[in-house]
């Protein structure tokens, strides 16, 4: 079976012309909005993925003594997460206030009805639309543009009504970031130069290591000669060209003949890494024509020197000095904070969680890789505390997530890729990364006078990721799905071998399940009305009480009918089942692209093995507050109306959520 | 020979910058550009034949009316075009003799001036790297080379040889404020290369030290060469580049230095009565 990288489904090409949407003047001074002085303050730690049962563990041996400040202070509670627990449809929902109906945002992935094509339900990037051509060359006469797909108002966009500043760190769901004049970074969602969620380069003379299928990845055979290595640096697609070329730069990497360090020069760039280090930031310039260029950052680690040379080059980040894509509002704040700091990751989410899951990069220098983020992280926070004097200041952490993502698999001693040798090593990053949001803590609770509303919320927690289920798989093997080739079955994705004629139901995206309606989808056969309605609850209700044979569980913990559970004008636009896996189980890596393997449910042996793309029942979220809050089952969405409580605002009437105190 | 008036031609800028020292690189630079076009103006006064300039520059202007005159007569028309032609090769002539005296200083200023605001000294914690440069015959894997610093610095790396490129390089990392010394010891003798470290705003930074050479020295005069009979052909550090500021767009000094001076030059023209 050929796997499929968690990357490979995240990665749609967005087109580089919108490279020439941001214009970017050279603003000296950030704009600071609203009022200096607001009676209540806000801040809010969105911490991803933090688990209540995981901090209580940590807390009753008090490893997290904030934390526990925090709660004797006020109130914790389990957070409700979002129908399914995606970090894109929970915090749309933190966002919004409301759930996907409301925001439109279901998954992932969405799909094009008249492809059966996987697309991207976050933004939407569209090249110019009048272009003139001379020769080979292609100029355009607009510019190009990047769309967030997100519905619904922010809640930082209704403070801004109120003249209630609000600085906002790296929210996801948030790229391009809503028009606004609040501070705001954009986070998890937001491209690399080349329009992917990044996409790293590895360059090897090591030629078992070269294979060319690995997403999020893109592999270089190299040669030694002369104790010299000459190589190519991919970069965005050159859309002045007509025949589009991608663009790249050379590089040359000096190695000494018997020390292992090595000298890599590119573009203005010299400089000299030992073996096993890192570089700082290096900025690098794509061109294009002669007046048209794209700046990008990227961080070189020196792998190995010899007997095999291996060169790690991170994603290409966007130059927050000069952003080819919209990431901050007002547009000088990224400049701001380079000014300030340097570069720095804006690349959604930074952790190579590619290069770990196909040993590109080993358990440590992920972890140093993660690290890095993590400080830069860290001193933005600093920077942006220090100076939080009213309204509302939002700081999102994605280490949190990133590490219980990769290294479950370490704490889990039923998980297929459980290594005692490793665990011994790395057993406590989970813990760890929870020691650090408990420092975290401590430092907005110094800064949080007797005004201060102080949130620590995540919009999920973590269960381990054991099984794999192939959603279609079962969906064939039930009889709602046909192949035109059963001879073919799990050769190819993206439904290539689907016989929509006898198809009824199909799965895409990492939670999603749709009907073949007749006159939605190009090929559908089942009528709208009474007759989807009953397979609808047929689907969900079989689906529900399957058991897998290996374990005598239920793979899916509830199958969420999406009409019954979502409230808002975008209900129609949702799948029609969302499907809400139990704990130890998720969708398989093939089904959000359309793939039916043979085998319906699977080991999970990759390294990315904590989970929360499942039941929100199973995966719920945490919030601390230092106020006594009235709701029990407090949800993401309920958070919203509260902000906005706080600061004395009704709810809009689109809000579905109540305020908690 | 060359070091002397080196040393003596550096001194002159190192006296024009004192005062500018700790102030934005802008005011030395609008004041050296300042200077600059008046020297040229000068120069240009006392090298050029000022009365048959005026002479011609006025036959140009009265060309330019005929031509206005008498557009619709194509005889006479084509005679002017054909006149202020004539006229301009003539004011270029005029102006060669001024042009070559003036380049001879001016290129002794820019390569002064571009150890002054070319580069920036390394920030403390910044890393840069230690170029030694040997001459052909040299090879790097066989030379008994060795480097040590002084305190504010620290030689990070080994040493990475390249025998194509006949150089060694090692990383150094500025600890501390300072000018700094990297020795490299060879045979018992032993080259220093300064290394500067946190120095105030316009500071003269030197990227490399050569061996006895005239074309080199004149192109690096700031510290004294290497002794030609060593087999170093350089030592150099990679200190990062300088641009000016201007509003966020980031200029090359050059360009500032050569706009301000024309700027200058052409505003004090009328005022000193030469003609340019």
């Amino acid at each position: 079976m050929n796997h499929i990288n968690r990357r490979e489904f995240l990665k749609l090409g967005l087109a580089t012309s919108s490279f020439l949407a941001s214009g970017n003047g050279p603003d000296l001074v950030t704009k600071v909005f609203g009022k200096t002085d607001t009676p209540k303050k806000v801040i809010i730690l969105g911490l991803d993925g933090l688990d209540p049962r995981l901090i209580k563990i940590w807390m009753d041996q008090g490893k997290l003594p904030n934390f526990q400040h925090l709660q004797s202070q006020g109130s914790f509670r389990p957070l409700r997460s979002s129908i399914p627990a995606q970090s894109p449809v929970a915090w749309s929902n933190f966002i919004t206030g409301t759930d996907p109906g409301g925001h439109a945002i279901f998954d992932f992935i969405h799909r094009d009805p008249e492809r059966y094509m996987a697309i991207f339900s976050s933004s939407e990037t569209s090249e110019a639309r009048r272009t003139i051509s001379v020769g080979n060359l292609v100029f355009p006469l607009s510019g190009g543009d990047v769309k967030n797909l997100r519905k619904g108002r922010a809640f930082w966009q209704i403070l801004e009504d109120y003249d209630i500043p609000a600085t906002v760190f790296k929210i996801p769901s948030n790229y391009p970031p809503v028009p606004t004049k609040q501070r705001t970074l954009s986070g998890m969602g937001t491209p690399d130069i080349l329009g992917s969620y990044g996409i790293l380069n590895y360059y090897t003379t090591e030629v078992k290591e070269v294979m060319e299928d690995i997403g999020g990845a893109r592999i270089h055979e190299v040669y030694v000669i002369g104790n010299r290595v000459e190589a190519k640096l991919p970069g965005p697609t050159n859309t002045f060209k007509k025949d589009r070329p991608e663009s790249s730069i050379n590089f040359k990497v000096f190695i000494d003949p018997v020390n292992p360090v090595a000298k890599i020069a590119i573009q203005d760039n010299e400089f000299i890494l030992k073996e096993g280090e890192w570089s700082e930031w290096k900025k690098v310039r794509f061109n294009m024509i002669p007046t048209q260029s794209v700046s990008g950052i990227c961080m070189f680690y020196l792998r190995q020197v010899r007997p095999e040379f291996k060169l790690y080059i991170s994603p290409m980040n966007i130059d927050p000095a000069e952003p080819a894509l919209p990431i901050s509002t007002p547009t000088n704040y990224a400049e701001e904070l380079e000014k300030e700091f340097g570069p720095f990751y804006t690349q959604g989410l930074p952790a190579d969680t590619s290069a770990l899951d196909n040993d590109i990069l080993d358990d440590g220098e992920f972890l140093a890789q993660d690290d890095i983020v993590l400080r830069e992280r860290l001193e933005m926070f600093d920077y942006e505390l220090a100076r939080f004097e009213s309204g509302l200041f939002f700081y999102y952490l994605s280490s949190t997530d990133q590490r219980q993502h990769m290294f479950w698999r370490l704490i889990d001693k039923e998980h297929p890729s459980y290594d005692p040798l490793l665990a011994s090593k790395y057993g406590n990053t989970i813990e760890n990364i929870y020691i650090e949001s408990d420092k975290i803590l401590a430092k907005a609770m110094e800064k949080a006078d007797k005004n201060t509303i102080l949130m620590v919320m995540s919009d999920h927690g973590f269960t381990p990721f054991r099984r794999s289920f192939n959603l279609n798989t079962w969906l064939k093997e039930s009889g709602y799905l046909s192949l035109i080739n059963e001879w073919k079955q799990g050769e190819e994705m993206l439904f290539l071998n689907t016989d929509w004629s006898r198809t009824k139901a199909y799965a895409l995206g990492l939670n999603s399940l749709y009907i073949n309606e007749r006159g939605r989808e190009a090929e559908g056969i089942i009528s709208p009305g009474a007759e989807k309605e009953n397979l609808i609850r047929e689907i969900a209700h079989k689906l529900e009480n399957f058991k897998d044979p290996k374990t005598g569980k239920r793979p899916v913990f509830r199958a969420y009918v999406a009409k019954d559970v979502y409230h808002g004008p975008y209900v129609e636009q949702a799948p029609e089942i969302i499907a809400g896996y139990n704990s130890g189980y998720r969708s398989s890596w093939g089904t959000p692209l359309g793939r039916i393997p043979k085998v319906l449910i699977e080991d999970n042996k990759q390294k990315w093995s904590g989970d929360h793309c499942i039941s929100p029942e199973v995966a719920p979220g945490i919030l601390f507050i230092n106020q006594k809050i009235k709701a029990d089952s407090p949800a993401l969405y309920d958070l919203t109306p509260t902000i906005l409580k706080i600061f004395g605002i009704d709810k809009p009437k689109e809000m579905i959520g109540k305020p908690i105190f | 020979m060359m070091w002397v008036f080196n040393s003596i031609f550096g001194k002159i800028f190192d006296i024009i910058f004192l005062p500018f020292r700790s102030m934005s690189p802008w005011v030395a630079l609008i004041i050296v550009s300042f200077m600059t076009g008046l020297l040229m103006l000068f120069i240009f006064r006392f090298t050029s034949n000022q009365k048959e300039i005026k002479k011609v520059k006025n036959k140009i202007k009265t060309y330019l009316l005929e031509l206005r005159l008498y557009k619709d007569s194509l005889s006479i028309s084509l005679k002017a075009q054909w006149n202020i032609l004539r006229c301009n090769l003539k004011y270029i002539s005029y102006s060669a003799k001024p042009m070559l005296v003036m380049i001879i200083p001016i290129i002794l200023i820019l390569i002064q001036l571009n150890f002054w605001f070319g580069y920036e000294s390394l920030a403390p914690g910044q890393k840069a790297i230690f170029k030694v440069k040997l001459k052909d015959n040299y090879n790097p894997l066989e030379i008994d080379l060795n480097v040590e610093s002084s305190s504010g610095l620290t030689i990070e790396t080994l040493p990475l040889r390249m025998e194509e490129e006949n150089e060694i390089n090692w990383r150094i990392s500025a600890k501390e404020k300072g000018i700094h010394n990297i020795n490299v010891i060879l045979k018992g003798e032993r080259v220093t290369k300064t290394v500067a470290v946190a120095q105030k705003p316009l500071s003269k930074i030197s990227p490399i030290k050569i061996r006895r050479n005239f074309i080199d020295e004149l192109l690096y005069p700031v510290e004294a060469p290497i002794k030609s009979d060593m087999p170093i052909k350089s030592l150099e550090i990679t200190y990062p580049t300088r641009s000016m500021n201007l509003f966020g767009w980031h200029i090359h000094w050059l360009i500032v230095y050569f706009a301000l001076s024309i700027i200058f030059g052409f505003g004090f023209k009328g005022i000193l009565k030469i003609e340019v």
